[in-house]
C-alpha cells in the first residue's frame, strides 16, 4: 500500500491538501498554515490529557453534582446516587441514558485512548483497521458526556421557586466537564495514522525482501469505489 | 523519484494516509478509501445554496431560540421559567461561573460563529465575492468542528423534562421548538458544506503568491 509519507507528500490537516514535504513544519500551499506530517508528540500528547482526565474524573464522582433544597432543606446528589434516584422511580431509559453519557463513555474514552497508544507504541497485535474504527466511535462519543452538565444547569435555572424548591451545582461538575474537555482533548490529539503506520513498519521488517516489482503492482491497484447518486 | 510526484494528481486519505489517484467525481458522489473505508472526497449537491439556505434560516431562529423560554415548571401555586438566555444569567447570578461560560460557548457561541461562518463562506462564493481572507477565515472554521454541542443541550433538554415531570407541573414553550428547529438548521448548513469544492476553488482564486514561495 502506497502512503503519502513514503512518497514525501503530506495531507494539511485543516484543508486536507496534499502538499510535498520539503521542510517540517511545512507551510500549506492552499490555506497557509504551518502543519507537520503526523500531529506531533501524538502520542505523549494524547497519555497526558488522558492521565489528567483520569484524575479529574474521581471527584467528579465522589463530591455531589448537584445540591436540591426542599424548604430550605438541602440534599445532595453524586453522578451515581442520582442515577440510582431514576432507577427507584422507574425511570429505567433516562437512568440508562446518564448513566452511558457519565459514566461509561468517560471511562470507555479514557481505557479505550490508553490502548490505543499502547497498541501504537508497541504494535503488539496491532489491527489497525478494527482499532481506527476504534478511535473515530471514541471521537464522536466526546461531547455526549456533556450531557449531565447541561442537565444540572437547566435544573439550576428552571426550577428556581424560592423557598419552596430550588437546585444548585455541586462542585463535582467542574471537576466532570475537566474530564470532558481533556478528554476531547486526548482524542484530538491522536493520530489514527500512526496505527497505520506501525502496521506497515512491522510488515517490511517481517517481510523485508519484497520484490520491488510486486510492491509497484500493489500500488497500482487501488481506485477509489463510487457510489452513484442522483 | 520522490521529487517528480507532482500532489495535484493524488489524494491522500485522512485517517491512514493511503495514496491513491485523484478520481473525479460528479456532483452527489464520493470516494472512500480501500484500507480504513473512510470518505477520501464528497462532491455534495447544491452544497453552496443549500449551505446558504440552511444558515440563512438558522440564524434567524437564533434570537427566538435564546430569548423564548424553553420551558417552565410550576410547583405550589409558584410558576417559573427559563430561556436559554437565562439559563447563562441565573448561572452567573448564583456564582457558577465555569458552567455559564461552558453553557454560553457550547450551546450559543460556537453554534452562532459556525452559522455565521457558514453563511459568510456561502455568500461569498453565491455572489462571486471571493477575498483573500476567505482562506485564513475557512481554515479557523475548522477549529470549530468538534466544540458545537447543540445536540447534546437537546438531549439534555428532554433528560431534565423527564427529571422534572414526576413532582412539577411542566410546561412547554414556544422557544423550545424554535431551538430544535435551530438545532435542525445549525446542523444541516454543516452537513451541506463542500469543504473539497470550497478549498479547491479559493486555490483557484487565489493562487499562491510568489512571496510566500521559497524563490
Ligand atoms: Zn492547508
Ligand atoms: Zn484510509
Amino acid at each position: 500500500m502506497n502512503t503519502a509519507k513514503s512518497k514525501g507528500l503530506s495531507l494539511c490537516p485543516k484543508c486536507h491538501k496534499l502538499n510535498s514535504l520539503t521542510t517540517e513544519p511545512q507551510q500549506c500551499r492552499r490555506c497557509h498554515g504551518l502543519f507537520y506530517q503526523r500531529k506531533r508528540n501524538s502520542l505523549q500528547y494524547t497519555l497526558a490529557w488522558n492521565v489528567a482526565a483520569l484524575i479529574a474524573f474521581i471527584p467528579a464522582n465522589l463530591y455531589p453534582i448537584m445540591i436540591v433544597y426542599q424548604l430550605g432543606i438541602p440534599s445532595d446528589a453524586t453522578i451515581l446516587s442520582g442515577i440510582g434516584e431514576f432507577i427507584d422511580h422507574g425511570l429505567y431509559p433516562i437512568a440508562i441514558i446518564i448513566f452511558t453519557a457519565s459514566i461509561i463513555v468517560p471511562l470507555i474514552k479514557i481505557i479505550g485512548l490508553f490502548v490505543l497508544v499502547y497498541k501504537a507504541h508497541t504494535g503488539i497485535r496491532l489491527k489497525p483497521n478494527k482499532h481506527s474504527k476504534i478511535y473515530h466511535i471514541l471521537e464522536f462519543l466526546g461531547p455526549w458526556s456533556m450531557l449531565d452538565v447541561f442537565v444540572v444547569a437547566l435544573m439550576v435555572t428552571v426550577v428556581e421557586l424560592g423557598f419552596v424548591t430550588s437546585v444548585a451545582a455541586g462542585p463535582a461538575i467542574n471537576y466532570f466537564t475537566i474530564t470532558v474537555i481533556f478528554t476531547m482533548f486526548a482524542a484530538n490529539s491522536f493520530d489514527p495514522r500512526l496505527l497505520w503506520d506501525k502496521k506497515a513498519d512491522k510488515k517490511t521488517t517481517e517481510q523485508a525482501l519484497l520484490p520491488s516489482d510486486k510492491l509497484l503492482e500493489n500500488l497500482l491497484g487501488t481506485l477509489p469505489e463510487e457510489k452513484g447518486q442522483k | 523519484m520522490n521529487s517528480k510526484i507532482n500532489p495535484i494528481f493524488f489524494v491522500a486519505c485522512q485517517q491512514c494516509d493511503a495514496l491513491y489517484d485523484k478520481p473525479q467525481l460528479k456532483q452527489g458522489q464520493l470516494a472512500k478509501c480501500n484500507r480504513c473505508g473512510s470518505t477520501l472526497i464528497e462532491r455534495k449537491v447544491d452544497s453552496i445554496e443549500r449551505s446558504f439556505n440552511w444558515s440563512l434560516a438558522g440564524l434567524m431562529l437564533m434570537l427566538p431560540a435564546i430569548l423564548l423560554p424553553i420551558m417552565g415548571v410550576t410547583l405550589a401555586g409558584q410558576f417559573h421559567q427559563a430561556s436559554l438566555f437565562d439559563c447563562i444569567l441565573v448561572l452567573i447570578d448564583r456564582g457558577f461561573f465555569m458552567i455559564a461560560c461552558l453553557v454560553f460557548l457550547f450551546a450559543i457561541a460556537v453554534p452562532i460563529v459556525r452559522l455565521a461562518g457558514a453563511l459568510y463562506i456561502s455568500y461569498s462564493f453565491k455572489f462571486n465575492k471571493l477575498k483573500p481572507s476567505l482562506l485564513n477565515f475557512f481554515r479557523a472554521y475548522h477549529y470549530l468542528d468538534n466544540w458545537a454541542m447543540l445536540n447534546v443541550f437537546m438531549l439534555g433538554i428532554v433528560v431534565s423534562m423527564y427529571k422534572l415531570i414526576d413532582d412539577t407541573e411542566l410546561s412547554v414553550n414556544l422557544g423550545l421548538f424554535a431551538f430544535v428547529f435551530w438545532l435542525i438548521c445549525s446542523t444541516m448548513s454543516a452537513a451541506a458544506l463542500d469543504q473539497d469544492y470550497i478549498w479547491d476553488k479559493l486555490e483557484r482564486a487565489f493562487p499562491r503568491s510568489c512571496a510566500n514561495e521559497h524563490c
